[in-house]
């Protein structure tokens, strides 16, 4: 595609969270090197659809606008990805059309065009309670030290930026399965090999062991293709899988 | 005069339901036992069985004499009866229901995403579904109705040769040959991933070749077998391979071919001349 020439955009609305949705078409002069939030950002400044009426401008979730805070993942052509790193360009390429279409993730309740509400990650990140706990009235001192073996394994973990398209990709997440889905599940390992923060090993398997827990897990290995920061979610999967299955075992001949 | 603290930011906006899917219960329930429960049947008792079964199919290779004998051999076995209630049909059973209830919860989107594992995926759910609907035909015809084998074992090559002499009951026996194998050998990869066998890709990447011989392996045998079956020669209607062969007696294959010692009362063998 050139200079001079135009990209549509079909983005499907939605004003409030129980409105209809709706789809609305937009056009822009294509320039090279875009992404999807700075097309949002093009319509926002100017937001006429392409019958020539003037329109809300779209409401999306973004913050750092470089695939860091997780809050821009939407369905891009259909499949969910972050809007700051899916380039326009690429896009194009890959379709061979001059149309890009947006919606909002599919497994989330919708805020308001684009945005959706992905409280239910927090949920799951407090339920197995993906911190260490090292609050308390006094200084506790430095904590234990931490080997490079250790830190290795663990620096991929903690690349998650919670936005939720290890979720959106997977089979198992919906509403018939609650399943928990994969970045809560790589959390709970990343907390678990932190030498303070697994203290809390046993809750946090156990806790993954409730129902919508790590064996709604069907294998399909969509999170790990999707998962723009690229952690090893089917490892920790199967990981934890085994550490959960042995944690039950011993709860039932001990406890 | 200290100023009260003020409260803490309220979690009103969590405590109430959220839309959609639901957060992890956490601890609550009983379905890691269940789904564990599935994923271990399908290997012992069931993949065991399979294995056994397709081996010991193998013998109709050998005709119909060596059939019967491997059938006769198999209900011989002590307390057959419970053994194939306890081993076989009650772990079945629930194999096949909760699967089914594992499958319709799912929702494959394999048109959006389409991975290999996303597809392996759906082809566990569609091939699962499809052996449990061969294997209750199979039961239903071989096992429950028509002449029972477990008391005529030598009429076993008879009736899965009746069963396999049209066109269309060979490619169900075909179809669900296959569906059966893949499905066993993709569970078996699947076991390993999910109790943390085979953690690591390269693990994976390498047992997936295990499971994949294998299971080409396994499958190979039973259409072996199948195809063996039905392009001998047909045999009589009813044909018993093995008349006069009660079943639960050890007696000899082929009567009256054999000496028989008898014992006198000072416990002294007698030979008897062959009948």
């Amino acid at each position: 595609m050139a200079k001079g020439q135009t990209i549509k955009v079909e983005i499907k609305r939605q004003a409030t969270p129980d409105a209809p949705s709706y789809t609305e078409k937009f056009e822009m002069p294509y320039r090279p090197g875009l992404n999807i939030t700075s097309v949002l950002v093009e319509i926002a400044a100017n937001p006429v659809n392409t019958e020539g009426k003037e329109t809300s401008a779209i409401t999306y979730d973004s913050n750092c606008l470089e695939e860091i805070c997780g809050s821009c993942a939407m369905l891009i052509n259909g499949k969910a990805r972050m809007a700051c790193s899916a380039l326009v360009d690429r896009l194009l390429d890959e379709t061979k059309s001059d149309t890009i279409t947006l919606a909002p993730l599919s497994k989330f309740p919708v805020v308001r065009d684009l945005a959706v509400d992905r409280s239910v990650l927090f949920e799951n990140l407090k339920k197995v309670q993906a911190w260490v706990p090292i609050d308390g009235t006094y200084d506790l001192g430095p904590g234990p030290k931490q080997a490079p073996q250790i830190q290795e394994e663990r620096y991929p973990l903690s690349n998650c930026i919670s936005c939720t398209i290890c979720m959106e990709v997977c089979p198992q997440f919906n509403t018939q399965t609650n399943f928990v889905g994969a970045a809560t599940i790589a959390q709970a390992k990343l907390f678990n090999m932190d030498p303070s923060g697994s203290v809390l090993k046993e809750e946090r398997l156990r806790a993954l062991s409730g129902d919508g827990g790590i064996q709604e897990c069907g294998f399909a290995q969509n999170c790990v293709q999707a998962c723009p920061k690229q952690l090893p979610l089917t490892e920790a999967i199967s990981d934890m899988g085994r550490d959960v299955f042995i944690q039950k075992v011993k709860d039932f001949v001990s406890r | 005069m200290a100023t009260v603290a003020p409260a803490p930011p309220s979690n009103a906006g969590h405590s109430e339901k959220l839309r959609g899917v639901q957060p992890l219960r956490a601890g609550e329930g009983h379905t890691f036992f269940l789904r564990r429960l599935h994923s271990l049947t399908g290997i012992i008792p069931i993949g065991a069985f399979l294995i056994e079964h397709i081996v010991s199919n193998f013998e109709v290779v050998n005709g119909p004499l060596a059939y019967a004998q491997q059938v006769k051999f198999l209900n011989g076995l002590p307390l057959a009866r419970v053994l194939e209630w306890v081993f076989i049909f009650i772990p079945l059973a629930y194999h096949a229901l909760y699967g089914v209830y594992i499958a319709i919860k799912g929702r494959a989107n394999v048109n959006v995403y389409p991975w290999a594992g996303n597809w392996m995926y759906l082809s566990q759910r569609v091939t699962g579904v499809l052996a449990l609907a061969y294997i209750i035909q199979h039961l239903w015809f071989q096992r429950f109705t028509g002449v029972s084998l477990p008391e005529n074992p030598g009429v076993a090559y008879w009736k899965v040769q009746h069963e396999l002499s049209t066109a269309f009951m060979l490619w169900v026996y075909i179809i669900g040959m296959v569906v059966t194998c893949w499905h066993f050998a993709y569970g078996i990869w699947l076991f390993a991933a999910k109790w943390g066998i085979t953690p690591g890709d390269r693990a994976r990447k390498k047992f997936g070749w295990v499971c994949g011989i294998g299971g080409v392996a396994l499958c190979t045998m039973g259409l072996w077998s199948i195809i063996a079956i039905y392009s001998a020669p047909r045999v009589p209607y009813m044909y018993n391979a093995m008349p006069s062969q009660p079943n639960n007696t050890v007696a000899p294959t082929i009567p009256g071919q054999y000496p028989v010692t008898n014992y006198d009362q000072n416990n002294t063998p007698q030979q008897e001349p062959l009948q």
